[in-house]
């Protein structure tokens, strides 16, 4: 894992913000990410037979649990002790890897405020909960001299001092900067953002090297811009878990802004994915934490790059929609969904996603130049499109957009859609500033048209027009990343919408962990 | 003032009028402005072939020749000698035995101030604007017409705002002088606002001040000390105020912002409002420019505060008349919002007369505020309005702007529209010290150790930056070029930027 953690820090130190122009290049070399190395669980969601094991801050910090008798050598497994009593010549025994009888531990956090404090959510890994609470609830004790960052745990640090000043942040505008500060008042001020024609917020990023991890790039492209609502992700679990667990157990140079655990979220159970769905949802305007679904998003599209990963998520996302539709659903609906989605998919990658699309074979996908709408244009005929609602929001058209009662054809929708409904119900009743937090988190004016195609055709969608394909096609991204990623986040709607049959709580799990590693240091684009 | 100033003056009323109702922009306030002079300077120059141009190394000869020919033809066009000889004390002697000798003719130009400075003209490192025009202040304060108007005609020649930093400051300084003689300051200073206001949008605004962050520190040191006095002293507040009376046009806020939603407890709500002062003397007719741009720095720091996921509430408030006027019923407080007040050139904005700048801080200090930021320029500029005081000031603001000047100059490069820019306003605040009244000044600012006695006796004590601010300012200087530093104020009032070891900026955070 740490070495994972290096290479992808790495390659975010190298990376650097470019325009959207750019991303096909960046796309190309997201290709090669890590491969997936091992499957384990989804951290924060253990495997319920797990054995529960909480250590003592001061167990848990300890460096060296397990000591040699002989030398005093210290050591954090045992395994390790064991293996090294084998070069003093004294007994030693070795753990058979025999997976299947060993019982799987998890480890929690001894904070008692902490989320993974719950038996739930308890991590199931020891380094993994160690570097958590360092991060989170441990002192920063290693800085950076150059730029004065702190970090709780020195590979964090190190990886950091490789890369710290190296690093060029790219408005969409072209400008660069080689400091965030100056970036991040310039985004304030540019163009590109008060703009707000289209949503592609092309915040990508690309290595000089032409490596890039796009885990890495998922939180950072996520703190800078920072919190766009993220969706209700919840991934399914099945074939993606492995993949996702590993994916976002390996953000370690996070940049995703602290955040408390999410009260919403910190309830274990199968109501969990709804509760995360409403949390990321309600918190969208104000909680920076969003950054951490997204790189959510980010983490189930580099899976995506497993062309056979990536085929049921599509499937589940048809269905999805078949089931959200039914033959006789108004089409109103369906789309407005996807428009959400589109719209959170785009804050966080759409750069990537577009190209994407476009790139490969089977798109019929071809963004046209169309006048850029303004966000709120869109999000004014968002709420058109939504219907009654006074509120012109995505999430509120979302969310209206279910309130037609499913089509009773489809059982499943129906048992369904009313709990996810609430949800939405719940996003406006909470927060009204969701809407503009949505909009405008995904502000970009360099590929507003594909956006804007996919609203202007949206009315077609389930006209079984070209542009229906497209907008699948889009989900099925088999081999691109993002495009997996897109049909990752819609399968994981499906699965949302699925959780009351299905004891999956891998959405939240790493949700929450994406929350919760990078935690402990602000987020930033250095 | 003799006939020659007075026929100056008609020319240059005449131009000042001609500014004021075309629609001039700031540049072609510039042309006239060197038209006119070299207007009236043509009056003594007959049909010589005079060029304004002014080189670096200055070559008295050309002007020998020149006053020589000149002579004769002005000494025939105007018959009335100006018998200002009385001021002979500060007159060097060779300059009365030349005035003799030549027919009483009191304006003789060239010769003798140019020997005058040659040494200082010619040196290395040399630093003649600032010798002439403290010579041309002395003169000044010294009723010395005579020599005044040989210095300015030399400083005419030789200044250039497009020139090195001598040359600019020259230029500059001899605008203000000039208008102070002639009574024309508070005119010269309008026109140049509304000039620059015309051509203010909020594009050459952005510009301006982003690429002097991008060069300089000048802004930045401010902005990351008081950013992180304000978030330390609102640290766990879920709703907060923040009172911006500054200068920067809210290029603070985005970092501010972003440091708050990735704070580790609830992003807190964030009200900011912006007081906007403009002078109550001061038209709004075409001041209309600056509200504009705050308008749309609104706009943009709401959409960026969403970006952020910040809940965020943005207010102008436009407040006519000097700042000390403020009420606070204007500032729509509210108890259950934890206060911090962002001062950053506020306080010397607030003119010197009256107790007003002590009146302004006693507002402050009434709205219970956790914290107030206070960001000033380290410069003593209470220009007296004549004599010795008048001498005294004026030196400081020959110092003050040369530093300011040469920092400038040693940021940005050689060309720069931005810097032009600050130059220009630089040039404005310059007007407003040397030829405005005192109770309308807007630009005379106070030394740190003043500000802090102020302070302290509104109400207020000092609260220094902690370790973690420090820090964030040496790595924010890191970045510039060699030259800054950070001095820590004495008593832990506040810390210095320093640049090349003079204290140019003081940001200082206060709680009452």
């Amino acid at each position: 894992m740490v070495q994972i953690e290096k290479s992808a820090s790495q390659a975010s130190g190298e990376s650097r913000f470019l325009f959207s122009d750019n991303h096909v290049k960046s796309e190309q070399s997201v290709e090669p990410t890590l491969p997936v190395k091992k499957k384990r669980n989804l951290p924060g969601m253990p495997d319920p037979d797990a054995e529960v094991i909480a250590l003592s801050p001061k167990t848990l910090m300890a460096t060296n649990r397990f000591v040699c008798e002989i030398c005093n050598k210290g050591f954090q497994r045992d395994q390790n002790l064991q293996l090294h009593r084998r070069g003093h010549n004294l007994p030693w025994k070795l753990r058979q890897r025999t997976n299947k009888e060993v019982r799987k531990r998890v480890y929690l956090c001894p904070e008692p405020a902490c989320i993974h404090h719950d038996p739930s959510r308890a991590l199931g890994d020891l380094t993994g909960i160690k570097k958590h609470f360092c991060r989170k609830h441990g002192e920063k004790k290693f800085k950076c001299e150059r730029c004065s960052k702190k970090y709780a745990v020195r590979s964090d640090w190190k990886a950091h001092m490789k890369t710290c000043g190296t690093r060029e942040y790219r408005c969409d505008c072209g400008t660069l900067f080689s400091r965030r500060d100056s970036f991040i008042t310039h985004r304030a001020f540019c163009d590109a953002l008060a703009q707000e024609t289209a949503l592609s917020q092309p915040l990508a990023i690309t290595s000089p090297g032409g490596v890039m991890k796009l885990q890495v790039v998922a939180p950072l492209v996520a703190a800078v811009v920072s919190s766009p609502p993220p969706p209700p992700l919840t991934p399914s679990t099945g074939m993606w878990s492995p993949v996702l667990s590993i994916q976002s157990s390996e953000l370690p140079e996070n940049h995703i802004p602290q955040l408390p655990p999410p009260p919403g979220a910190a309830a274990p159970f199968p109501g969990a994915p709804t509760v995360t769905a409403s949390n990321s949802s309600t918190s969208s305007g104000n909680v920076p934490g969003n950054g951490g679904v997204l790189a959510s998003i980010f983490n189930v599209s580099t899976s995506a790059e497993h062309p056979h990963t990536a085929q049921p998520p599509v499937a589940s996302y048809s269905t999805m929609l078949c089931t959200m539709t039914g033959p006789d659903q108004h089409v109103i609906d369906p789309m407005s969904l996807s428009l959400s989605s589109t719209l959170y998919l785009s804050s966080g990658s759409s750069s990537l996603l577009y190209p994407a699309a476009l790139g490969h074979p089977h798109r019929h996908y071809t963004p046209t130049p169309q006048p850029a709408l303004s966000a709120t244009a869109l999000l004014q005929k968002a709420a058109q499109m939504g219907a009654t609602s006074s509120n012109s929001s995505f999430l509120h058209g979302l969310g209206l957009s279910m309130i037609p009662p499913p089509d009773p054809q489809d059982s499943r929708n129906s048992a369904i859609a009313p709990s996810h409904w609430s949800n939405t119900t719940h996003v406006k009743l909470e927060n009204n500033s969701v809407a503009s937090g949505l909009g405008l988190g995904l502000p970009s004016s360099n590929s507003p048209a594909s956006f804007n195609e996919l609203m202007m055709n949206s009315s077609s969608l389930f006209g079984n027009k070209p542009a229906t394909l497209d907008f699948l096609g889009l989900g099925m991204g088999a081999g691109e990343t993002s495009a997996g990623g897109f049909s990752a986040f819609l399968s994981s709607i499906t699965d949302g919408l699925d959780m009351t049959t299905s004891n999956s709580f891998a959405g939240v799990g790493s949700t929450m962990d994406t929350w919760d590693y990078p935690s402990d240091r602000k987020p930033s684009m250095l | 003032m003799d006939t020659l100033f007075r026929l100056v003056s008609l020319q240059s009323d005449q131009s000042l009028n001609s500014s004021r109702t075309s629609s001039s922009s700031r540049s072609s306030r510039q042309n006239l402005y060197q038209q006119e002079d070299e207007e009236c300077f043509n009056i003594f120059m007959d049909d010589e072939d005079f060029s304004s141009s002014s080189s670096k190394h200055y070559n008295p000869y050309p002007h020998h020749q020149l006053h020589h020919h000149q002579q004769h033809h002005t000494a025939s066009n105007t018959p009335t000698p100006t018998t200002t000889t009385t001021t002979g004390s500060a007159t060097p002697t060779h300059q009365h035995v030349y005035d003799q000798s030549a027919d009483q003719f009191s304006y003789s130009p060239a010769r003798d101030v140019t020997l005058e400075f040659a040494a200082s003209l010619s040196g290395q490192n040399s630093r003649w604007a600032s010798d002439i025009l403290l010579e041309t202040a002395k003169a000044i304060a010294d009723r010395n017409s005579t020599r005044v108007q040989q210095l300015m005609w030399m400083l005419n020649e030789l200044g250039s705002l497009y020139g090195d930093i001598d040359q600019k400051l020259a230029s500059y300084f001899l605008q203000a002088l000039f208008s102070r003689m002639m009574d024309s300051g508070e005119r010269t200073y309008r026109t140049l606002i509304s000039a620059s206001e015309k051509n203010c949008s909020f594009d050459s605004t952005r510009k301006m001040v982003l690429k002097f962050q991008e060069v300089s520190p000048w802004t930045m040191f401010g902005h990351v000390a008081c950013n992180g006095a304000i978030i330390e002293a609102l640290e766990g507040e879920s709703k907060l105020h923040i009172i911006d009376i500054s200068n920067t046009f809210c290029t603070q806020w985005p970092t501010l912002l972003e440091a708050i939603a990735t704070r580790s407890d609830e992003t807190p709500h964030l009200r900011i409002t912006t007081i906007l002062v403009s002078k109550s003397g001061g038209a709004n007719g075409g001041a209309a420019g600056v509200p504009k741009v705050m308008k749309e720095i609104g706009s943009r720091m709401e959409k960026f505060a969403r970006l952020m996921g910040v809940p965020f509430k943005f207010n102008v408030i436009h407040h006519a008349g000097d700042l000390s006027e403020l009420s606070l019923a204007e500032l729509d407080i509210k108890e259950d919002e934890a206060l911090a007040i962002n001062c950053v050139g506020a306080l010397h904005s607030v003119a010197t007369v009256g107790n007003r700048r002590d009146l302004l801080i006693s507002i402050l200090r009434r709205m219970q505020p956790r914290i107030v930021t206070v960001v000033e320029e380290e410069a003593d500029l209470d220009i007296g309005v004549d004599g010795l005081e008048f001498v005294r000031g004026f030196q400081e603001s020959l110092r003050w702007f040369r530093v300011y000047f040469e920092a400038l100059d040693e940021s940005f490069p050689k060309t720069s529209n931005e810097r032009l820019m600050l130059e220009r306003a630089a040039g404005c605040a310059i007007v407003d010290l040397v030829a405005c009244p005192q109770a309308e000044s807007v630009e005379r600012r106070e030394t740190a150790a003043r500000w802090s006695h102020r302070l302290q006796g509104g109400g207020f004590r000092p609260v220094s930056f902690n370790e973690e601010v420090s820090d964030d300012v040496r790595a924010l200087l890191r970045r510039y070029k060699d030259g800054w530093s950070m001095i820590q104020g004495s008593d832990s009032t506040g810390i210095f930027l320093s640049w090349k070891d003079q204290p140019v900026v003081w940001a200082s955070a206060w709680k009452p």
